[in-house]
């Protein structure tokens, strides 16, 4: 067999190449179309040949590709179109029809003046490049790429996160230890007090007897002789028996309510940091609450009146010493929220099988895009240093370990509730201990 | 060694051959957008690689910038840079047969088509003056909104040093204007000399 003449060679070549080739004159007819572009069109040759390549394909951008064609006619020059910008020339299928991946093939295409004799371009070549598995491979590595940003990016917020914890465990070690200091430095008090109370028991009850001998004595001494009353007189006027008398009592009660209330407060702060206690126990909310109150009374008592609307409650299965912390938390957080004074409002009462506490203050209330994160951990709105975020998420798990509810009901400008559910019946004593 | 390695006449028949190839430039871009292109006088500079960063500043500013790059190859090989300032080419959208609404791939493409439209007027304008042979590659976004000193990586340039040359663009009605930058490594500025010779032998 005769080898192909070299005109024949390129024709050959040209029809056959694994590349789209066609060729447009002036006026858009076609006046060559491959083998590739007619099995990918399923249009072949013999169909297209002659007529206007936008009759054929009325589906090409029509305004965009004259000027493409009209600019390679005009500079004489090459044009391109890129995959990465226009994905395809004319939608044909791609060579995935198991594997997928991309709608249609991915192509990249050339523009080429084909010059006549003179120089001119009457014609201009279209090559059509099938690129849809780089295509494929190229949207791959951006995904991936987008996917290790994307972990990137949470490997930073998760260390931030970390940071954060890091500070809170210091924080909470620090509370920790003021907490058994308090506790220890309370039991130590307790023993003085004790003494110095029986002690003050016994002085009142002697000064009472003395009261007594000095009240037999009272107008006695009107009848001893004159040097021996006046010398008498004298020391009852110089000491003003008559004021002493009455303030020594004084003196006494005073003492006895001072001490008192020494005792309530070292009691206090032993309920509230009853450190090792983890295990249900039926409490008093009431007693809790004031507990509590006492012991922020110092934090409070500048910004906000408490009200206190007491209901009936029963006693709740729950670990009181956490349940002091919420209410804590919620007391100091209603303190913080008033700007200048207010009122803080305590309501309690049964709802359904358990016991409600809220907590409502006349502070500036929460933005509804700040409402739906306040119980995410870490997110504060306390300046730096003043809030660890902590509170209420730690509240929010608490109450949830106790199998009840926290829910906020908030009003820009005129302040919020927080509304506590508590069962009567912790769910599982024996997990609360975690 | 800045222009040594070009004759004070070989200097003044490039600056003349790229003056007359630029002003065809001119004219055929102005036929295919249909409105009148300014051109600024060519500015020939033969610079180490290391200095074409300040180069590049000196020309556009300090402004963040867009740029295209696009290889040319065949009787000169080198590269074209254009840079474009904030407005971009948004304004050229209608005269290049795009939509008014422009996505951001076809707002690439049309930077791409521009760029292809200016490097292929300016250099077959110069490549017809000497008689050379030119083919391009496809255009390719290099950088988008970026400073213009982290444009090229200087550091990956072997040759010792490189023909800068550098037009300003800008259309007459619209407030659309471009920097084009030619750069040719040094062996082939020595085959522009000789192109040049061939040029002032036929003269």
């Amino acid at each position: 067999m005769d080898s192909l003449t070299s005109g024949a060679l390129g024709n050959f070549i040209a029809d056959r190449v694994e590349v789209g080739v066609f060729v447009v004159d002036a006026d858009f007819n076609i006046t060559l179309w491959n083998h590739f572009m007619a099995t990918h069109s399923r249009r072949p040759a013999p169909d297209v040949l002659g007529r206007n390549l936008f009759d054929c394909f009325p589906e090409l951008p029509r305004a965009w590709l004259e000027r493409k064609v009209r600019q390679v006619q005009a500079l004489r020059n090459y044009a391109f179109t890129s995959w990465t910008q226009r994905p395809y020339l004319f939608r044909f299928d791609h060579n995935r029809p198991i594997t997928g991946g991309v709608d249609a093939m991915r192509q990249n295409c050339t523009f080429l003046p084909v010059k006549n004799e003179a120089g001119e371009v009457e014609q201009v070549c279209v090559t059509v490049q099938d690129v849809t598995d780089t295509a494929v491979a190229h949207q791959e590595l951006a995904a991936s790429l987008a996917e290790i940003e994307k972990e990137k990016a949470e490997q930073r917020k998760l260390i931030r996160e970390l940071e954060s914890a890091h500070n809170q465990l210091l924080q909470s070690e620090k509370l920790a230890s003021i907490g058994q200091l308090a506790a220890g430095v309370a039991h130590e008090i307790n023993n003085p007090i004790g003494f110095v109370n029986s002690n003050l028991g016994t002085l009142a009850s002697y000064v009472d007897e003395l009261m007594g001998v000095l009240d037999a004595y009272t107008g006695v001494h009107a009848q001893l002789p004159d040097a021996q009353r006046s010398a008498v007189e004298a020391q009852i006027d110089g000491v003003d028996l008559a004021y002493l008398r009455e303030d020594l009592v004084a003196l006494v009660t005073e003492s006895r309510e001072g001490l008192d209330r020494v005792k309530r407060i070292v009691q206090d702060l032993k309920d509230f940091s009853r450190m090792g206690e983890s295990e249900a126990a039926w409490a008093d909310l009431h007693h809790c609450l004031d507990t509590t109150l006492n012991v922020v009374a110092n934090e409070i008592k500048y910004k906000a009146e408490v009200v206190k609307h007491y209901g009936e409650l029963p006693e709740v299965e729950c670990v009181a010493s956490q349940i002091n912390q919420v209410f804590m938390n919620l007391v100091v957080n209603a303190a913080q929220a008033i700007a200048e004074r207010g009122t803080v409002t305590i309501t309690t009462g049964t709802e359904g099988d358990g016991v409600f506490v809220a907590v409502r203050d006349t502070g500036v209330g929460i933005p509804p895009e700040v409402k739906k994160r306040i119980f995410d951990p870490f997110y504060t709105t306390k300046p730096v240093g003043t809030g660890t975020g902590l509170g209420l998420s730690v509240s929010y798990s608490i109450i949830e370990r106790h199998g009840g509810r926290i829910t906020v009901d908030s009003t820009v400008g005129e302040g919020s509730e927080f509304r506590i559910w508590l069962p009567v019946h912790h769910p599982a004593p024996a997990a609360a201990a975690t | 060694m800045t222009t040594a390695l070009f004759s004070e006449d070989q200097r003044d028949a490039l600056q003349e051959l790229t003056n007359i190839g630029m002003g065809q430039a001119g004219a055929s871009v102005a036929a295919v957008l249909g409105e009148f292109v300014q051109l600024s006088v060519p500015r020939i500079l033969v610079l180490k690689p290391a200095l074409i960063p300040a180069a590049l500043e000196r020309i556009v500013g300090a402004e963040k910038v867009t740029a295209v790059r696009q290889g040319f190859h065949g009787d000169l090989r080198g590269e074209a840079v254009v840079v474009f300032g904030a407005a971009h080419c948004r304004e050229l959208a209608d005269l290049m047969g795009y939509d008014d609404s422009l996505d951001e791939a076809a707002e690439r493409e049309l930077l791409l088509d521009v760029s292809n439209v200016l490097v292929g007027a300016c250099l077959g304008g110069l490549a017809e003056q000497i008689s050379a042979e030119m083919g391009f590659s496809a255009p390719s976004l290099m950088a988008s909104e970026a400073e213009v000193a982290t444009l090229l990586d200087v550091s990956r340039m072997d040759s010792p040093c490189a023909l800068f040359v550098e037009v300003n663009f800008r259309l007459e009605k619209r407030s659309f204007a471009c920097h084009l930058v030619m750069l040719l490594p040094e062996d082939q500025i020595l085959v522009l000399r000789d192109a040049i010779d061939r040029f002032l032998a036929s003269l």
